[in-house]
């Protein structure tokens, strides 16, 4: 059986068992390794990918259900999405990074948050990321780098909600 | 500009843009489609022997290229003593022990095969608790443990227990005997915390020139070289380990269990072979910091001097001794740390249990013990009533005064900190107001780790376009050592911009000897060593542009990548310029550079089976935190987190501000919530995200920071090690709070919302641990 969606922009079709998680189909057979498998059981947040612009955790995703649709990773939306990138620059700048491999996770699902949600206090960046565990930093410091952002975001005229 | 002022910096990680972009290749991102995968068959019970092994079924099933057994890894590995072998060949001693391993063309294959392995084992009788190890007559869980080699002399044993440590100092009898002191005693218990690492233990090994080559997730490649050799019965040198990036430590990489097994899979299938632990495996064998049992007792006069004090730690290494062993040595320090004691003997012993093994976790040993210490003082403050902030100004280790083994302390730390956490309290102002109706508790607390220095070393290299490399066996673990304070401290040095040091990763066969990342060393260790093999350069770069200039070296200064006259900023010549004169007059600019402890030995006959002898470098911790504990539902929520830290001189101060807010966050899931329980067979209940409760975005507080600069250190640069203190006193401090809040003991953590009801309803169990002897020499072997 056949499964065709996006991938970062271009066709992927797989033939495989449609249960195939995403993210064995991505890191084991397409060797993107962008994307982290911490958990494997849906908590971690770690594998997030967006799916047709939202959220997802590869892990639990079979590629069966990907059929027609578009799928976003690290590796694409450090190159296509604007907010991921403004992000990126702004756990550089506040040193946010330690370990790092809950990062590209975490950049996968608040990038969605920072595009709908220009109006947020800390409480709601930290209930946005209550998903995306974080083993290292003890998160303050992401949190700074989400206002930031909000804060440019907003400067930049994003709309209220 | 002086060497310290061109080396403070906030320089910004360098590999954070790859890793927030994905393009890190950690050891388990580096698979590919030709790279064999392993499977392990683990034990399902806690005692056993090995009746009948047979792996005949799995070398035929599809896709297998090798199958290894205790035949092909026979030698023993340990610390202190041989008593761990790669896989069970004999005796099965933990829920999850390695038995055999499968590499196959899949992982899927792998795990097949495995299935396909019998194995007939008969069950013995398990020994899950330390009570049940000590307990007469109790089934020893090695029962050659007479025969095993011991690498380290020094140290008691006996049966169940692995390693006896003892430290010892002044008539602690008399002191317990004077008319004029109250005696207070306590007791404690602690469980396991996990480390949770995102990246699990993993390692790649292909077989090369008829060596192993292993690329692996760990925080000590020369450990892993020398075990990988010794269990195979190969010399160390037919190892070589490469460390890429770490997907985070925490002590739980200090394991080298993993590693030979890839190097026995590669060297039989002569392909590349890649063992990864599963989420359900990581949990469950994951080398928790231990769970222990304490007694500590103390002679307190009526002015709140503390002449006497003696206490018995029992830490369970599981079914074999690894780290623990070392471990002992730390009690010492740790609980005989904080504070001036008149007379003191400690001892620290580890219990064999057929339960997983525990290991090093950050802060390992002190972050129980200043638990139990800070406890055990507030509850000598409440008997005698003492305020405890001044008991503790009043007690604190000062200049001069002796620590638990003789040594003495250098320099007055401690209670200048508490004056500056009084102003940082001030500063901050109280949160009081928001526990609304709940019992607010707030406590200070005070901490003592030390960081052990050991061996390093360092090759610096100047390249011809001004760059500089930097060649140590350092491991970039996540806390910023490889990709800030080091090329911060070479380019300080060299006068150059600290984004022209590059740092070579860990690689046995181009770097020389190193102890490992862990305990705050690596700044210290490397950081020394690398200042030494800048010298050389230094000297040779002033020669060699002296003659450029026609200017004597005392008149040049290496700073922005010049060689400049001092006292004309722009002039001369740039390093690349010098670099490439002096390579065609003298050859390659290059120095190297080792270090190792200068340290101040314990006093004579007070310290017995110490892997330590000394401390190197003490550091300081004041904690404060505010609390709020419902009383309906037991919920604990920390209203406001103060830290005084004692670093030295902060190199990086943005660094080691994220290293505090990320030691203190994981410090406060193990005060609070992160609980590791045993099954009714030793195993660990905890085998996931979804059981092990880590802490969350929401459970995050931020953390008020003062930085305390300027204490005695032999480091470089006057620096001490930052990321492992942080988490050292969390629980202590919220504990502390929690029984300021509620009015009652606090005996256990994590301070769950049913053992705070418990505390409430006085409820929760006293701990009267008959394993422990009220009689401290009871408590000891020899």
């Amino acid at each position: 059986m056949s499964t065709t969606f996006q991938l970062n922009g271009e066709t992927c079709r797989f033939d495989g068992d449609p249960m195939t998680p995403l993210i064995d189909l991505l890191r084991c057979q397409r060797f993107m390794t962008g994307t982290k498998a911490v958990c494997r059981e849906g908590f971690c947040g770690a594998c997030t990918v967006n799916v047709e612009g939202e959220p997802v955790l590869a892990c639990l995703r079979p590629v069966g259900l990907l059929e027609g649709l578009s799928v976003m990773t690290i590796e694409g939306a450090s190159r296509y999405d604007a907010e991921a990138q403004l992000l990126q620059a702004a756990f550089e700048r506040v040193d946010a990074v330690q370990c790092g491999m809950c990062f590209p996770g975490m950049v996968m699902s608040l990038s969605k948050f920072l595009r709908e949600t220009p109006r947020a206090d800390r409480n709601a960046v930290k209930h946005a990321m209550v998903g995306n565990i974080c083993r290292c930093t003890g998160y303050e410091r992401i949190v700074d780098a989400v206002m930031e952002c909000l804060a440019e975001a907003h400067s930049a005229g994003g709309a209220d909600v | 500009m002086s060497e310290v002022e061109r080396t403070i910096m906030n320089l910004p990680r360098r590999d954070a843009p790859d890793k927030l972009r994905g393009r890190t290749k950690y050891t388990n991102d580096r698979m590919d489609s030709t790279t064999l995968h392993a499977a392990l068959l683990r034990s399902t019970v806690p005692a056993g022997r090995i009746a009948r092994l047979d792996v005949s079924r799995a070398l035929k099933c599809p896709g297998v290229r090798a199958v290894a057994t205790a035949g092909d890894a026979p030698g023993l590995f340990g610390i202190g003593v041989a008593d761990h072998p790669l896989f069970a060949s004999d005796t099965i001693r933990y829920i999850g022990e390695p038995i055999a391993a499968v590499a196959a063309e899949t992982l899927e294959q792998a795990r097949a095969a495995i299935a396909a392995i019998e194995l007939e084992v008969e069950p013995l009788a398990p020994v899950l608790t330390m009570e049940e190890a000590l307990a007469p007559g109790a089934r020893l869980v090695h029962e050659n443990w007479r025969n095993y080699e011991i690498l380290f002399e020094g140290g008691s044993r006996r049966g169940n227990i692995a390693w006896e440590a003892k430290a010892m100092r002044g008539d602690v009898d008399a002191a317990f005997a004077r008319s004029d002191v109250r005696i207070v005693e306590s007791t404690f218990r602690v469980g396991r915390q996990n480390h949770v690492p995102f990246e699990p233990r993993v390692a790649i090994c292909s077989w090369e020139d008829d060596r192993a080559h292993i690329q692996t997730s760990t925080q000590v490649p020369w450990t892993v070289r020398n075990v990988t050799g010794r269990v195979m019965g190969l010399t160390p040198g037919r190892v070589r380990v490469t460390v890429p990036a770490v997907g985070g430590g925490f002590g739980l990489k200090f394991d080298a269990t993993i590693e030979p097994i890839t190097a026995v899979l590669a060297r039989k299938t002569g392909r590349a072979v890649m063992l990864e632990n599963s989420r359900f495996e990581e949990m469950t064998t994951c080398l928790c910091r231990e769970n222990a049992d304490i007694r500590i007792r103390s002679a307190v006069a009526a002015d709140g001097e503390i002449v006497g004090r003696e206490a018995t730690v029992l830490m369970d290494c599981g079914a074999y001794g690894g780290e623990q062993i070392f471990l002992t040595t730390m009690t010492a320090h740790t609980l005989g740390g904080n504070y001036r004691l008149g007379a003191v003997r400690l001892t620290s012993r580890a219990i064999y249990t057929n339960t997983p093994p525990n290991g090093a976790f950050r802060a390992c040993n002190g972050v129980y013990n200043t638990f139990a210490l800070e406890r055990h003082t507030d509850e000598i403050c409440a008997e005698l009533g003492f305020n405890p902030i001044e008991f503790r100004r009043r007690n604190v280790l000062g200049d001069g005064d002796l620590g638990a083994t003789g040594q003495p302390f250098e320099g007055e730390v401690l209670r200048p900190m508490l004056d500056r956490m009084e102003g940082l309290r001030e500063k901050v102002g109280s949160a009081r107001e928001r526990a609304a109706g709940r019992l607010y508790g707030r406590a200070t607390t005070v901490g003592t780790w030390f960081i052990f220095v050991g061996p390093s070393s360092a090759t610096v290299n100047l390249n011809a376009d001004g760059s500089a490399t930097l060649v140590t066996s350092g491991v970039e673990i996540g806390s910023g050592t490889m990709t800030q304070s080091l090329p911060q401290i070479v380019a300080g040095q060299l006068g150059l911009d600290p984004r022209d040091v590059i740092v070579k990763q860990a690689d046995t066969d181009a770097a020389g000897l190193d102890v490992g990342v862990g305990g705050g060393r690596t700044t210290v260790s490397i950081g020394a060593a690398s200042i030494e093999a800048c010298v050389p350069i230094r000297e040779k770069l002033l020669k060699t542009a002296s003659e450029m200039l026609q200017t004597p070296p005392e008149r040049l200064t290496l700073r922005n990548g010049r060689v400049e006259i001092a006292a004309v900023p722009g002039s001369g010549a740039t390093v690349a310029e010098v670099v490439q004169r002096a390579q065609s007059i003298s050859g390659p600019v290059t120095g190297t550079g080792s270090f190792t402890a200068k340290n101040v030995p314990a006093m004579a006959g007070c310290a017995m089976g110490h892997f330590i002898e000394a401390i190197d470098i003490p550091v300081f911790a004041v904690h404060d935190a505010e609390v709020a504990v419902d009383p309906e539902t037991g919920h604990v929520e920390v209203l406001s987190y103060s830290v005084v830290q004692d670093v030295g001189r902060a190199l990086n101060p943005l660094a080691i501000h994220g290293q505090v807010q990320g030691g203190v966050v994981q410090g406060l899931g193990y005060a609070l919530h992160e609980e590791v329980t045993l099954g009714g067979e030793g195993e660990i209940r905890q085998s996931g995200f979804e059981t092990y409760r880590l802490p969350l975005a929401l459970d995050a507080v931020p953390v008020a920071i003062d930085l305390y600069e300027g204490a005695p250190s032999m480091g470089p640069l006057g620096t001490k090690g930052a990321g492992e203190v942080p988490i050292l006193n969390t629980a202590a401090t919220v504990a502390c709070a929690v029984a300021n809040a509620t009015g009652r003991l606090v005996r256990e953590i994590p301070l769950t919302p049913p053992r705070v009801l418990r505390i409430l309803r006085d409820r929760e169990p006293a701990l009267p641990h008959p394993h422990i002897s009220a009689d401290w020499l009871q408590n000891t072997l020899d």
